[in-house]
């Protein structure tokens, strides 16, 4: 029995060594799980001797823990590629100040919390993809997100399911924008002119503007780059290079962009160390890397994106709704989107 | 006899105590109820909640016929006759347990896409230029059903395999005898003897089939479980959710107790538990090759399809995850897999010996309260079981030193038994049930019972059971996901969450390779255990 109790506690011991903490570290939950992030935080230790501790899920399952953990949380830093997220917890009070001049003056206004509670690192757009042999350069010159809703796009246009959080930030953008009815109307016009049954992810949705299923399609600009890189294969790079990018609402409100952002807790054990990991993020020789890697845009205006995302455009005017609205409006996007049929 | 009466009271007090810990989170969920309802019900209501249920329905209809089809009739075949591969076929027919359903959808569309290998395969055989599409879209409810279907029949396919093996053959001889073929005699006494196995084995395969969201969500299917995640993800109501999941549970246990009572007045045990060797019929010609064929079909379907279409991915774009990462990340799959599967196998075996030797009916209900969690989607689920941790952690300070169960491993086996104990407490309820309740009044007139009973005579007659249970927890646990995520300590990585950190983002290709890792990982297990169970019919000895 003695030797059962040693083993017991040997045993118990291994469970929770992992769990102690060292001088040194940063204690991170991230939603996005890029290579490349790790590369940087390998880099970040490299520079700095602080250990970053990594817990990588859904970011509203991450949330839920956070909230359940309470004073109890090991998290410094919660890193989601969704600004509703970031709003969600800086409403339940749960983020504090981030008071680092570096920082604050690094990010413009439009995406940060309004207190400077988090702020964005990369940016993603959701942009228009369409088929050059189909649709006239007339058409879809100077087009806005707003025309999509237009019956002469009957038939023609898909778009991935109302489920997808990049259009639930879409129509909360709108919402925010143009208000509940005139985005509902228009909501209920996308549906008319629907190709298809929303189904799979926006790669899908440029494939069929490639294939001819629909000659138009939304979706994220750094599906492209995928596609175009090469990385998903030659046939797909073949499909990318049929269809053609247009950067919506440039008459008008502007492209609406989605952010993927950072902000540190109440009640984080190692707040300084959390600080100089979101610094060490926006330095140029690392926004540069993210963009590089991801396709995404960068949150700084004089870093570059990648050169097949650039060749689209760099220089474009965004949507300037505070990032903070698509949480305020995201349950309104979504029963809207259920009223008008998108499914 | 000391030994004998400790262990008979702590029979009575330990799992009473066990239970009430695990079935907290379900409580935990079903608890929202009595919360307040939001007005996004209205919305529901008006809007979505038919669709939600009618897409439900009629996949689960569609799913079980299918399952049921496959798993039955394949078991029967490779249990009572010869063809040309059985004896591949008897294991292999295990292996699509390896794909979790969501890597398949993601895979099927991969292949049959427009874009995909099968049509840009034949594209190129015949010479076309690439805008031939050769398959039916699969992105719709007619896919999932064939998703759901080709990976989890396995649970149909095992339960009544393991009935069929410890069937009684002379039930089917007398049969024979009083003119039944052979045919008749496996509709009208084999299929009706191991019902309850193939309704244990259903009911897994309709648990997970509504508590699934991957698949759905990207075939963008408007099911149940969407719904919840949309109320959850979408309308930050998490609370609402919790309801939905709650109006889930109630259904399957509608659904379970309508079973139960069905059943509740036939006995499927053979008296005389006579266990002689079954005839092995060769089967020729045409019938060989149909069941060649029919057993073919869902491993190749459920299993060298998908595996293929990954093995590639996994070379043309991420053989570097190959690395001292990857065994780390086996090691932990592995550790935490069998840790799982040795223990939840060894909690419902005891449950269920201890219901059948005191008829404690509070153990009983807690037991089906308990395997009702295998019917919650699984994040759901997670957060109930995170609700229940961070409650000890912050309430209950157990050790001087920081000791959290939140984020720790032992909260993670935790969470594997609360979330896997349908596998096995099905599996060996089923196999109990096999064994005669007269079997116990004689070893009690040999004065037999308690620890000596359950060793020397239970133990060897549910073997297969046993070790079915283990095989089920043992390949959940490797692939499970949303407990790991988000109960997993910092830096701690298993095959499933490296899949899904690439699937998530829908990057398939990257995910390839721990998906593939996962199927490696799993198959020695799969194959010894498929052995044991083989030679595990009693009177036959092990190998």
């Amino acid at each position: 029995m003695r030797y059962f109790n040693k083993l017991f506690f040997v045993t118990l011991l291994l469970f929770i060594l992992p769990y102690q903490s060292f001088a040194s570290e940063v204690n991170v939950y991230t939603s996005r799980h890029y290579d490349s992030d790790e590369v940087i935080y390998e880099d970040f230790t490299n520079l700095t001797g602080i250990k970053v501790n990594i817990i990588s899920g859904k970011g509203k399952a991450l949330m839920e823990r956070l909230r359940l953990e309470g004073k109890n949380s090991p998290a410094d830093l919660f890193i989601t590629s969704d600004a509703g997220n970031l709003w969600k917890i800086q409403k339940d009070g749960m983020f504090r100040e981030i008071l680092s001049e570096k920082i604050v003056k690094t990010v413009p206004d439009s995406a940060r919390g309004p207190n400077n509670e988090w702020v964005g690192i990369t940016k993603r757009s959701r942009v228009i993809f369409y088929n050059p042999e189909k649709v006239k350069d007339i058409e879809i010159m100077n087009i806005t997100y707003e025309d999509l809703a237009d019956p002469k796009w009957e038939g023609r246009l898909v778009v991935r399911s109302s489920g997808n959080i990049y259009n639930q930030s879409l129509v909360a953008s709108l919402i925010s924008r143009i208000g509940i009815q005139r985005t509902e109307k228009w909501a209920k016009g996308i549906v008319k002119n629907f190709a298809r049954k929303p189904q799979g992810n926006d790669r899908s949705q440029i494939l069929a503007v490639a294939n001819g299923e629909a000659d138009i399609a939304i979706a994220n600009t750094y599906y492209i780059g995928l596609m175009l890189s090469g990385e998903k294969g030659i046939d797909q790079k073949k499909a990318a290079e049929k269809v053609s990018m247009i950067l919506p609402g440039q008459a008008d409100g502007g492209t609406h962009i989605n952010i993927s952002g950072v902000g540190i807790l109440k009640n984080a054990p190692n707040p300084s160390n959390a600080e100089k990991l979101i610094e060490y993020l926006l330095t140029d020789k690392v926004q540069k890397y993210i963009v590089d890697n991801t396709y995404e845009y960068p949150i700084k205006s004089n870093i570059m994106p990648s050169k097949i995302i650039a060749k689209f455009g760099t220089n474009f005017k965004t949507d300037e709704t505070y990032a903070s609205d698509f949480g305020k409006y995201n349950s309104e996007a979504v029963r809207l989107m259920d009223r008008a049929g998108w499914r | 006899m000391f030994y004998n009466s400790l262990f008979e009271n702590s029979l009575k007090i330990l799992p009473i105590f066990l239970f009430l810990l695990f079935v907290t989170p379900v409580i935990l969920i079903l608890s929202s109820l009595f919360y307040g309802y939001s007005e996004n019900w209205f919305h529901l209501y008006n809007y979505v909640l038919s669709e939600y249920v009618i897409n439900s329905i009629f996949l689960i209809i569609g799913v079980s016929f299918f399952v049921v089809l496959i798993g039955v009739l394949s078991s029967w075949l490779v249990t009572y006759y010869n063809f040309a591969g059985k004896s591949f076929f008897e294991w292999a027919l295990i292996l699509p347990l390896a794909v979790p359903p969501y890597i398949l959808a993601y895979t099927f569309t991969e292949i049959f896409d427009t874009y995909g290998s099968a049509n840009i395969l034949l594209n190129n055989i015949f010479l076309l230029d690439d805008k031939k599409v050769f398959f039916p879209n699969i992105r719709n409810i007619y896919g999932a059903i064939a998703v759901f279907s080709f990976t989890l029949y396995p649970y149909v396919y095992l339960i009544s395999r393991m009935a069929f093996i410890n069937q009684s053959i002379s039930i089917i001889e007398a049969g024979r005898v009083l003119g039944l073929s052979r045919v008749g005699a496996f509709f009208k006494l084999s299929i009706p003897l191991i019902r309850p196995a193939i309704f244990a084995g259903l009911a897994l395969v309709i648990m997970e089939t509504l508590s699934d969201f991957g698949a759905v969500e990207h075939f963008a299917i408007a099911t149940f479980t969407t719904g919840i995640f949309r109320t959850w993800y979408g309308m930050y109501d998490l609370n609402t959710a919790m309801q939905l999941a709650s109006l889930l549970l109630i259904f399957v246990t509608v659904f379970l107790v309508i079973e139960r009572l069905s059943r509740k007045k036939a006995s499927f045990v053979s008296s005389n538990s006579l266990y002689k060797k079954y005839n092995i019929i060769k089967l020729r010609g045409f019938k060989n090759f149909f069941a060649m064929l029919f057993c073919f079909t869902p491993i190749f379907m459920g299993f060298i399809l998908p595996i293929t279409e990954l093995l590639n991915w996994t070379i043309n774009y991420k053989l570097d995850f190959f690395n001292i990462d990857f065994l780390e990340s086996s090691f932990n799959s592995l550790l935490l897999a069998i840790i799982a599967a040795l223990l939840c196998t060894m909690i419902s075996f005891l449950i269920n010996f201890s219901a059948r030797f005191q008829g404690n009916k509070f153990l009983s209900f807690l037991s089906s309260t308990l395997m009702l969690g295998y019917a919650v989607p699984g994040l759901i689920l997670a957060i109930g079981i995170t609700q229940l941790l961070t409650f000890l952690d912050n309430h209950f300070e157990f050790f001087k030193f920081n000791f959290i169960l939140t984020g720790s491993l032992i909260g993670l086996i935790i969470a594997y038994i609360i979330k896997s104990y349908a596998l096995s407490n099905s599996t060996i309820e089923a196999s109990f049930q096999r064994v005669s309740s007269s079997l116990d009044d004689v070893s009690k007139t040999l004065n037999i019972s308690g620890i000596k009973l359950m060793y020397k005579i239970h133990f060897p007659l549910v073997k297969t059971g046993l070790l079915t249970s283990v095989l089920l927890v043992g390949s959940e646990v490797i692939k499970e996901l949303p407990a790991t995520l988000i109960l997993r300590p910092f830096n701690f990585e298993t095959l499933a969450v490296s899949a899904y950190n690439y699937a998530s983002e829908e990057r398939m290709y990257e995910a390839a390779a721990p998906s593939i890792a996962i199927v490696i990982v799993g198959l020695l297990p799969i194959i010894i255990l498929s052995r044991m169970i083989k030679s595990s019919r009693p009177g036959e000895a092990l190998w």
